[in-house]
């Protein structure tokens, strides 16, 4: 009995207490997502700290994995916007955005979904993707495209590709990257493995590197691994779409045989910012509306953010902080 | 009497032969079976085609959303509200302030040690850097645990009031123990929201099993004397319930308590996938950058906050012991030193001043109750009396107020104390990371991991894979179906049939039979590696205490501070998903070996070496059999926990039917998702039942 009283007592000393503290903010305040990949996570962190020195944001941010999920929670209104995504791995971007992407007064790239997600504008970082070798290997087998590499995929083959090469390929089956379709179409005699997470192929990339093992690997740029190590992209053929129009979910492409995707490398990746369509349509949102459409992140600026962050090993919002008190004359222009 | 021996053995023996070599036939007939098929054996597309589970639990989830996502999400504000608020606070608060309010209820609950403990603890938190993250976690688990325990206890008591509501409660808790996290943890986020609400939701479906078993089993176990004493001095059926049977019951809903902390804390460092804050998503950013050291400093933030919670929850079910009156009480020393005469000096200090401050408590406290007791007298004096004698008795909780209050005075009116002091960090990330570098680059041990890695794939991984995969379905459905009929039972057996029809109806079969493989091999090497360990520690005491420890941390620490270093020395892939396994599901057979053979009594052992046995025949001939149920056992919940794995191995390259979760969740796909943990718990479900029964057999026939 005593026992019970004892731990009655606890608790609701503790509620008391807690109740005593508890306080109340009163502040504009949006929900942003925290992307799970260090590129997104300081487009995103740029985006979030310019709104809370300039326009008084109060800004909670969530780790929240990319793919559809995440573009469901924003239209759902769980969370208000997100950075930086990309076209070629999106998958829901068709479906939910209703808008064309403009990038410097240009049309990029135009949407017909439901509008259930609210096109921001472009995050300024265009990305490309391709496959990467070390330049060691690169140099001492004298491999200069991918159409060398079949000449020497002994070199790359590990205990579970047996005779033909290995590719540390685009980590997860929802970006949709169809690697093993690429080599087979271009008829490069690899295997593609996908590991599950950028994090495994990383790690296995970088472990190989150190021990300077030939490796072909998947990535995309910017990236920190470039700032770290040393390698040459493959030059996959140049994007082609197959038809107007080209795949929506995995496996439902166009066979095109080679003449177009998934035979040749990605597209130009012209990021862009997404939120919540109601939240934006708020007024006192409106100065952040305007904020998204005029960002423009330069790729050159995130290239040497990352290497501090992810080689430097420093804090995301330090190097941020220090990005922004330095280089003024670089993001003033997007306050308009 | 040898005679008569023989002639019972030998029916049995050629029993045994026949059992034998029916087994060996079957083996070989699949053998030929899969040499014969040309690819994966797949099931009929008429049946795959037709049973669409993917497309009706989607549809079923569409529907629930559309037309009762508003009760939930007034739920999840209600329970978001309430995250916030612990958290804010938590975070807002004076870092002393915190300090001590874990330390004080550490200290008076626990004694010094778990109070010194505690400090340790809380220290390492803000040295790290991980004082807020780390407060996250404990606002999201102690949320959890206070509503597991709030509608466990509930639950249990109606489970122990009703024997038909029990038979119904008890499946339910099987699977919500087996299934997969992650099946139900993306779906609550699409009802409950991101962060706090889904994930302490989550939290409750997967910890709450324990305390609902050990209410109900305490409170059934209360003697029939008790009870009947109750009922004869007039206590009507609740008053027993209230007054009798609860409070009896208390060490064993303790325990519940303890092991709900334990799982909470295991499940809030998961639910960083779906958006809650705390340091599991500080472990899972620190492996995204590959940063060895800054995980492993949040898997040990985790690990110390788990031991002490531990402690702490323990601490209420122990009882004092009382000291003969002429010893002197040691606080800090173990008791057992009292014999040396410099502990005894060492310890004059602390029972000095444990006194002084039980005085100083003991005159607040009555202080305090005076006061009050005074004051509410003016209104009403039962009432007054009451209060005065309530706050009396509580000698300790309410000088503990005094204290945070003063901590609260002063960091508002004369000094901020502010967040945990940046002076005081001291990490020791980059030891780790370069270790663990140093060994990537090591040509020895990588020669050693490429071996090991050739030698898993070549003769285990990959004949296994293609030998599962290509039996015909119907031939390995009828083999499990023989097997559970002969171990088990009839009815089991038409259930084993009717679960792998759904397997296959599903379309999910070779993926299943792949996520089988990976758990035979991960099985095996865990048996070929733990039962060497287990009976190493069954003869060394020493070695087995050191052993203990390490399990105890292997268990406790999150699965992805190891995950990198894993990759880094293997490579991504199968063989390094089936090592992953390996490590997190290898310390119960470990446990249960030394366990077991410990446990085997001397008399048998004393008998055998009077017979002139060696070690090795002792330990062979007579301890093995005897510790054959335990062993069991440690295999069972081996298996059960390898199975649990495959739901995390395809972040490293793991295939099979965990990888169909991540692909179903990836695509929101909640149907493809829920198929696939469903054959996962099934595919566990009966491997645990065939090896119960089993080792029920053994036990039978040892006559134990």
């Amino acid at each position: 009995m005593k026992l019970s009283k004892k731990i009655s007592t606890l608790i609701l000393s503790l509620v008391l207490l807690i109740g005593t503290f508890g306080h109340a903010n009163a502040a504009k305040r949006l929900h942003a997502a925290i992307a799970d990949w260090t590129g997104g996570i300081i487009t995103c962190e740029v985006a979030v700290a310019i709104l809370e020195r300039e326009y008084g944001y109060k800004i909670k941010q969530t780790v929240f994995p990319s793919g559809t999920g995440l573009w469901e929670a924003i239209a759902a209104g769980e969370l208000d916007f997100a950075c930086e995504s990309w076209p070629s791995y999106a998958e829901a971007d068709s479906v939910m955005l209703n808008e064309d992407l403009i990038y410097e007064g240009k049309v990029v790239g135009s949407y017909s979904g439901d509008g259930s997600v609210d096109l921001l504008g472009t995050a300024g970082i265009i990305g490309l993707s391709d496959y990467w070798i070390p330049r060691y290997a690169a140099e001492k087998f004298g491999i200069k495209t991918w159409k060398d590499l079949n000449n020497h995929k002994k070199e790359f083959a590990t205990i579970e590709t047996g005779n033909r090469g290995r590719l540390i390929a685009c980590p997860v089956a929802g970006w949709n990257c169809h690697d093993q379709k690429r080599l087979d179409l271009l008829g490069i005699d690899f295997q593609a493995d996908e590991l599950g997470t950028e994090a495994a192929a990383i790690a296995e990339a970088k472990a190989a590197y150190m021990r300077k093992e030939p490796f072909m690997l998947y990535l995309w740029s910017p990236h920190w691994f470039f700032g770290e190590f040393d390698m040459v992209g493959v030059q996959l053929p140049d994007h082609k779409v197959c038809d107007p129009d080209t795949f929506t979910e995995a496996g439902n492409w166009k066979d095109c045989g080679t003449k177009g995707w998934p035979a040749t490398g990605w597209a130009k990746d012209y990021t862009m910012n997404y939120g919540n369509p109601a939240t934006f349509a708020k007024p006192e949102h409106a100065d952040a509306k305007k904020f998204f459409e005029n960002m423009s992140l330069q790729n050159i600026d995130q290239a040497k953010m990352l290497v501090e962050v992810d080689i430097k090993k420093r804090d995301v919002k330090e190097v941020v902080n220090e990005w922004l008190d330095n280089n003024p004359n670089k993001w003033k222009s997007w306050l308009k | 009497m040898a005679n008569g021996v023989e002639i019972l053995e030998k029916p049995n023996q050629s029993k045994k032969l026949v059992t034998y070599s029916i087994i060996l036939l079957i083996f070989l007939v699949s053998l030929w079976l899969s040499s014969q098929s040309e690819g994966p054996s797949k099931f009929p597309k008429v049946v795959t085609d037709e049973f669409t589970f993917t497309a009706w639990v989607n549809e079923g989830e569409d529907y629930l959303k559309k037309n009762y996502r508003w009760i939930t999400k007034i739920i999840a504000s209600y329970i978001k509200g309430a995250y916030y608020f612990v958290e804010d606070f938590l975070i807002d608060s004076p870092w002393i302030l915190i300090t001590s309010i874990i330390f004080l209820p550490c200290l008076i609950a626990g004694g010094l040690r778990l109070g010194l403990y505690s400090l340790f603890v809380v220290y390492f938190w803000g040295a790290t850097g991980m004082w807020e993250p780390s407060l996250q976690t404990v606002a999201l688990m102690g949320l959890s645990v206070l509503m597991c325990v709030f509608f466990g206890v509930i639950l249990g008591v109606l489970c122990s009031q009703s024997d038909k509501f029990e038979n119904f409660m008890k499946p339910i808790l099987d699977t919500m123990q087996v299934m997969p996290a992650f099946v139900y943890l993306f779906p609550a986020l699409f009802f409950f929201g991101i962060g706090g609400a889904p994930a302490i939701l989550a939290t409750m479906i997967y910890a709450m099993p324990p305390i609902i078993r050990l209410t109900n089993t305490g409170i059934r176990q209360v003697s029939s004397e008790t009870i009947e004493s109750a009922t004869s001095f007039g206590s009507s059926k609740l008053q027993l319930l209230f007054k009798i049977k609860i409070p009896l019951s208390l060490p064993s809903i303790m325990m519940g308590i303890n092991q709900v902390i334990m799982m909470a804390l295991a499940l809030v460092v998961l639910a960083c996938f779906i958006g809650a804050e705390g340091i599991g998503g500080q472990v899972w950013q620190a492996i995204r950058r590959l940063d060895v050291g800054w995980a492993m400093e949040g898997g040990l933030c985790i690990l110390f906050m788990a031991i002490m919670f531990d402690r702490f929850s323990m601490s209420f079910s122990k009882s004092v012991e009382k000291l003969p009156s002429d010893v002197q009480k040691f606080y800090l020393l173990p008791q057992s030193w009292e014999k040396y005469s410099i502990a005894r000096i060492l310890e004059k200090p602390l029972s000095l001043s444990y006194n002084f401050i039980n005085y100083i408590c003991l005159k607040i406290t009555n202080f305090t109750a005076y006061i009050s007791e005074f004051l509410i007298s003016i209104f009403n004096k039962k009432i007054g009396n009451d209060i005065g004698e309530f706050i009396s008795r509580r000698y300790y909780i309410i000088p503990s107020f005094f204290i945070f209050f003063a901590i609260a005075f002063v960091d508002s009116y004369i000094f901020t104390f502010g967040s945990f002091p940046e002076e005081w960090r001291l990490s020791i990330r980059q030891p780790i990371t370069n270790s663990v570098e140093a060994l990537t680059v090591n040509p020895g041990f990588i020669a050693f991991t490429k071996g090991l890695r050739a030698f898993v794939y070549l003769n285990l991984l990959r004949p296994l894979d293609i030998f599962l995969t290509h039996i015909p379905w119907w031939y390995t459905l009828g083999v499990f179906v023989a097997i559970s009929y002969f171990t088990v039972g009839i009815r089991f057996a038409i259930i084993t049939a009717l679960l792998l029809l759904f397997i296959g109806a599903c379309g999910i079969w070779p993926q299943s039979m792949i996520t089988l493989s990976s758990v035979l091999v991960s099985v095996i090497l865990c048996f070929v590696i733990g039962v060497p360990l287990g009976i190493i520690a069954s003869y060394n005491e020493r070695f087995r205490n050191i052993q203990n420890v390490v399990l105890d941390a292997m268990q406790t620490l999150p699965y992805f501070c190891y995950l990198i270093p894993v990759l880094m020395f293997f490579g991504g892939g199968i063989v390094s998903a089936v090592l992953a396994t390996v490590i997190y599901s290898i310390p119960p057979i470990i446990r249960l070996t030394a366990l077991g053979l410990t446990q085997v009594s001397g008399t048998y052992s004393e008998v055998s070496r009077s017979f002139g046995g060696t070690l090795l025949q002792t330990l062979n001939k007579v301890k093995f059999p005897l510790a054959i149920p335990s062993l069991v056992i440690g295999f069972n919940q081996t298996v059960i926990m390898a199975f649990a794995m495959q739901i995390v191995t395809p972040l490293i390259g793991g295939k099979g039917l965990g990888l169909e979760v991540f692909n179903g969740l990836a695509r929101s796909d909640t149907g493809r998702g829920l198929a696939a943990g469903i054959g996962i718990v099934l595919l566990a479900i009966i491997i645990d039942r065939i090896s119960l029964a089993w080792t029920k057999k053994q036990r039978e026939a040892l006559g134990l």
